[in-house]
């Protein structure tokens, strides 16, 4: 079934009898012919591809370029993303006010919506063995209200992405289609496209690309097409995540809300804020225990929720040893526990049926981010750690800095997907995420030390960072990548 | 093949600037009666010494223009060693490559002094030595180009610049390249003249400037650009270009560059003044390592810059 769409918001663009007749001469001889010639072929239709096309697209420079996205997912369903305000998606993210800032550069924030992110304004980190503890708020330097990040679910970025694509028009959609083979193009009388990539689809059509963008994840097959390596581990870790209702708006109330994170040795526990009582957990632990939290019922799933952000270590440790009755031991602890309430999170009071899904930790960084006509972006170029909630803003740096380059190219007669023309990208990018990537693995090291000397040395750490002003508005400032208030 | 040898009493020629480019054609016959502009005579006679008296040339570079002594076979035989690796990223015209996005900028430089704006697409190329194509190509691809063609007489260079250029299918109708030097050119109509007529790194190679100059200028439309960048001749460049480039570094193959040959800006302006030009533009460029090339002010009078001028 033919899967294609051409976006036609503006006149000048493909028309579907076009469209279909270059598809019946993409199947005889796509080697040669111009019809399927791409400027720009994006594999992945995520958060970075979709912002990657709508950079270019946006920009009168790059406007002119020939694009192509292909996706594996059907994108009307992503495009007609809508739930009931009192219903959030499982996958959220964090945007630093800079990605959000980037986003409303090309257009696209105002496509989302808005009544479903929730900036915040406060951060409160602390170590789960020791309690001691770090707050990252706007004070003092930087005014009140200052945002650290919006929480945001993916569902809406993408859909507010296409939303804007398909207003500025003049991209050539494959959705529901899946990429069966990448391979170099051929020499013929009239062109050499020897070179070239050439991306075959199971739709039966082959798109020669000058730039061949990945932006296919964390296996990406454009990077293995590449012969570009990529380096890194698996944490033995699984992040569990789930939607939750907390029993009030937060303890700041509706304009000031909270993020909570707590470093317990199995990994983070994250109680993101949403909008009014609503609240995204991220939960990395073992396999093993995330296995457990998936097959409780809800209410001791709750418990268990409760309990990582209140109980120690040790008891948090024996609860994940019983199949059943959380809730009960909890109530029971609770007692007998110690809790300044508003240091931790509001208390949960219900999860979101259905949103309670795991998945595997990595850690991968490829080796190169360019090759002859490739470029990776996003996950296919790195997978952190989601313990700082730095992987999509990395993946807005990347299509900010290649969406730049490429403007460059373009308005210096170079050709966009030669290794020379992509050179900065590369090289603006790659330091810029090992930082980070570094920086994120060594947190989840450092904490996930349960004894021995590094316990005090990091709690002293985390305490002297506290106490020290510029220091900690150094961290925070880093975190949030230092745009400025859109909402 | 070993770059020719020189005269002993050209010791300073090994040139070096960091790029190593190309070549192209010179000037019309030395019997000729033509006669270059006064200004430059004075500056140094040993650069008028066609080094072909000692050369070995390869029969290939001569076969364009062996009525021509314009053509220095030794620069065309030794920018067909060059041909290889031209399109390299990393290869010996790597700082070539890097460059090649300043002279665009610098032509929009000169276009935005115009009172008469510029058209915004149409505008007509001619690239003179146009080497493995590396401007030429780049012009090509501009939305606001209509074409290019882009000249060069060693025959190995500009089979390279054509198979490269076969690779990029939106250069097919828009860029043309011929095998010929300037003066075998047909001198075109006010018409068909070129909007933008390039001379990048050849000046330098060439045995009469001055004559080259003039005989392009009939090639420039009126209110077009002659625009050409080439190297001073100071010590500097020769520190940089000849001593280090090639002989210290490598990165540049030896010969590439002869010093004797540099243009200072003032004799270039001296070639040109009184010959039918206007608003003389120059800007001094330095590569910086870790950096690229950068523009620098005043560089000019140190190592390599554009300079243009509008034909009135």
């Amino acid at each position: 079934m033919l899967a294609r769409r051409s976006l036609l918001g503006k006149p000048g663009f493909i028309c579907r009898s076009c469209v279909r007749q270059c598809q019946s001469q993409l199947t005889r001889a796509y080697s040669t012919s111009k019809d399927n010639i791409y400027d720009v072929v994006c594999v992945g239709g995520g958060p970075a591809g979709l912002s990657l096309l709508t950079a270019l697209r946006a920009n009168p420079v790059t406007s002119g370029l020939r694009v192509a996205l292909i996706e594996a997912q059907d994108l009307s369903k992503v495009s007609s993303f809508a739930l009931p305000i009192t219903q959030f998606s499982n996958r959220c993210s964090s945007l630093t006010p800079a990605s959000a800032q980037f986003l409303d550069t090309i257009g696209a924030w105002t496509h989302m919506k808005r009544e479903r992110i929730q900036d915040y304004h406060e951060m409160q980190v602390w170590d789960g063995l020791t309690d001691a503890r770090i707050e990252f708020d706007g004070q003092p330097s930087s005014g009140a209200g200052k945002t650290l990040a919006y929480m945001i679910e993916n569902l809406n970025l993408t859909s507010g992405l296409l939303k804007r694509l398909e207003e500025l028009g003049g991209v050539d959609i494959f959705d529901n289609t899946k990429v069966q083979n990448i391979d170099l193009g051929k020499e013929t009388e009239e062109m050499d496209l020897s070179e070239w990539p050439i991306v075959e689809l199971s739709g039966g059509q082959s798109l020669a690309a000058r730039l061949l963008i990945g932006a296919d994840g964390a296996n990406s097959p454009v990077r293995a097409f590449s012969g570009i390596g990529s380096s890194g581990w698996d944490y033995g870790r699984h992040g569990v995540v789930a939607s939750l209702q907390l029993e009030g708006d937060g303890w700041g109330g509706e304009f000031n809300k909270i993020a909570y994170q707590r470093f317990l040795p199995t990994g983070p526990i994250a109680m993101l804020p949403l909008p009014g009582n609503h609240a995204s957990l991220v939960w990395s632990t073992t396999p093993e225990k995330a296995a457990l939290l998936k097959s409780l019922s809800p209410k001791d799933f709750i418990a268990m929720v409760n309990a990582a952000f209140r109980l120690s270590a040790v008891d948090l440790g024996y609860l994940h040893t019983v199949p059943e009755g959380q809730e009960e031991e909890l109530s029971w602890r609770t007692q007998h526990t110690h809790i300044n309430a508003e240091t931790v999170p509001q208390t949960v009071v219900g999860v979101q049926e259905g949103t309670v899904a795991s998945f595997p930790l990595k850690l991968r960084h490829a080796d190169t981010y360019i090759g002859e006509r490739v470029a990776l972006i996003g996950d296919a170029a790195h997978t952190i750690h989601p313990l700082a909630g730095q992987g999509l803003n990395q993946g807005q740096g990347d299509v900010q800095s290649l969406a730049k380059t490429i403007e460059y190219a373009v308005s210096h007669g170079q050709d966009i997907g030669s290794t020379l023309s992509l050179e900065p990208y590369s090289s603006e990018r790659y330091a810029a995420n090992h930082i980070i990537l570094g920086v994120c693995d060594k947190l989840h090291k450092l904490y996930a030390v349960e004894s021995g000397p590094l316990v005090p040395l990091r709690s002293i750490g985390l305490k002297a960072v506290n106490a020290l002003g510029p220091l900690k508005n150094f961290f925070m400032e880093q975190a949030s990548a230092n745009g400025s208030k859109l909402l | 093949m070993s770059a020719p040898s020189r005269p002993a009493g050209v010791l300073l020629r090994r040139l070096s600037k960091p790029n190593g480019r190309l070549l192209s054609s010179s000037t019309v016959p030395r019997a000729s009666s033509r006669v270059f502009p006064g200004p430059v005579a004075t500056s140094s006679a040993a650069r008028w010494n066609s080094t072909t008296t000692s050369s070995s040339t390869s029969s290939t570079s001569t076969s364009s223009s062996s009525n021509f002594s314009s053509v220095n076979p030794d620069e065309v035989s030794h920018f067909n060693e060059l041909a290889a690796d031209w399109w390299d990223p990393h290869g010996s015209s790597r700082l070539l490559h890097l460059m090649n996005p300043l002279r665009h900028d610098f032509i929009r430089a000169c276009h935005h002094t115009q009172a008469d704006p510029p058209p915004s697409n149409g505008l007509t190329y001619l690239d003179i030595g146009c080497g493995g194509g590396i401007f030429a190509e780049s012009a090509a691809r501009l939305p606001s180009t209509r074409s290019v063609t882009a000249i060069d007489p060693t025959p190995s260079v500009l089979a390279i610049a054509k198979a490269h250029a076969r690779k990029d299918p939106s250069l097919r109708n828009k860029l043309q390249y011929r095998q010929t030097s300037i003066e075998q050119l047909t001198i075109p109509t006010e018409e068909e003249a070129y909007d933008i007529v390039s001379l990048f790194e050849v000046i330098e190679h060439v045995d009469q400037p001055g004559a080259v100059l003039e005989r392009v200028r009939p090639f420039v439309k009126p209110g077009g650009w002659l625009v050409m960048s080439t190297i001073a001749r100071t010590w500097v460049s020769w520190f940089t270009t000849n001593f280090m480039a090639e002989d210290v570094l490598g990165i540049v193959p030896k010969g590439t560059h002869d010093w004797n040959k540099y243009l200072n800006e003032g004799e270039l302006r001296g070639f040109l003044a009184g010959r039918g030009w206007s608003s003389p533009m120059v800007q001094g460029v330095m590569y910086v390592p870790g950096l690229g090339w950068k523009e620098v002010q005043g560089s000019e009078r140190v190592g390599n810059y554009f300079f243009a001028v509008r034909k009135i």
